[in-house]
């Protein structure tokens, strides 16, 4: 908990979104859209066949700064814009840098990025308070 | 077709939810990557937290109880957004909707127990690049009538 934070600090964290990922957030979050766990559904869509939800994602980066501050509940606020799907089997990167620090709060720019090294999200910022 | 910007203001809810201890372990492994079998949301990752899933390690840590994964906060709060682009007089074509942004305030943390009741707001909507975006802002407010929730959801309709 002694950890200290500085303006610059980096961090990454890697998940691969499983074949079966999307039908697993589809039951834990309620998200049934046809096109997270409908090929053929997707294809009609023109996705060319399932997309993960763009909130599981969003949970990824959110998770990538609950491990560096070492407390999940110390996230205070989330801001992603979802520029590209995530298919089963792609693997994400997230790249995070804390750009501030005030008072009891740090803000960090995160990037994603898939194993073709595309942005999944962009102006991704996730804040977390320090204590 | 143009979504008729006379429906920027209309609002959703309030819609209540009473958070459920497992379905607070479910979120949290299934977004950390466990593999949910019949009877149990899998064997949790080592890079999840126990304070979202491990009872005896919560009630020795900060906050005394398991705690939601700060995203559980969509399986609720998602509602007003989801009244909103599904009301027949907007007429979205739910098959061409996407998420496009999402922005989540978190003022507290959520525990099992906890009774959440959402309001959402359309902010706006307007077209762009041959897209249609409609906007919605909600409000979650917990049992003591604290806010703990606020999101910004936009949704575009590809053409």
């Amino acid at each position: 908990m002694a950890r200290t934070f500085q303006v610059g600090d980096t961090f990454t964290h890697v998940r691969e979104c499983d074949l079966y990922r999307p039908i697993y957030y589809a039951g834990a979050s309620g998200d049934f859209n046809p096109i997270h766990i409908d090929p053929e559904v997707g294809k009609v869509a023109g996705l060319d066949g399932v997309i993960l939800q763009g909130l599981c994602t969003l949970a990824w980066a959110v998770e990538a700064v609950g491990i560096f501050v070492g407390d999940p509940g110390r996230i205070r606020k989330v801001k992603v814009r979802f520029s590209r799907p995530v298919r089963p089997e792609d693997v994400v990167t997230f790249e995070g840098r804390i750009t501030a620090i005030e008072a009891d709060r740090l803000t960090t720019e995160v990037t994603a990025t898939n194993q073709r090294g595309e942005a999944v999200l962009k102006g991704a910022i996730v804040e977390a308070s320090l204590g | 077709m143009a979504i008729d910007k006379r429906f920027i203001g209309r609002e959703y809810g309030p819609y209540t939810y009473t958070i459920g201890a497992e379905k607070l372990r479910e979120f949290a492994l299934a977004v950390g990557g466990a593999h949910p079998a019949a009877g149990t949301p899998g064997e949790p990752p080592e890079h999840v937290s126990p304070l979202l899933y491990d009872d005896d390690a919560a009630k020795k840590g900060p906050y005394g109880d398991i705690i939601a994964f700060p995203s559980f906060a969509v399986v609720f709060a998602i509602r007003p957004f989801g009244a909103a682009v599904a009301d027949p007089e907007l007429g979205v074509n739910l098959l061409m909707l996407v998420h496009g942004e999402q922005e989540l305030e978190f003022l507290g943390v959520m525990r099992p127990g906890d009774v959440m009741t959402t309001t959402g707001r359309i902010e706006n909507i307007y077209g762009k690049a041959g897209m249609e975006f409609v906007v919605v802002a909600t409000e979650s407010r917990n049992q003591r009538g604290e806010v703990v929730v606020k999101g910004l959801w936009t949704g575009v309709i590809r053409s």
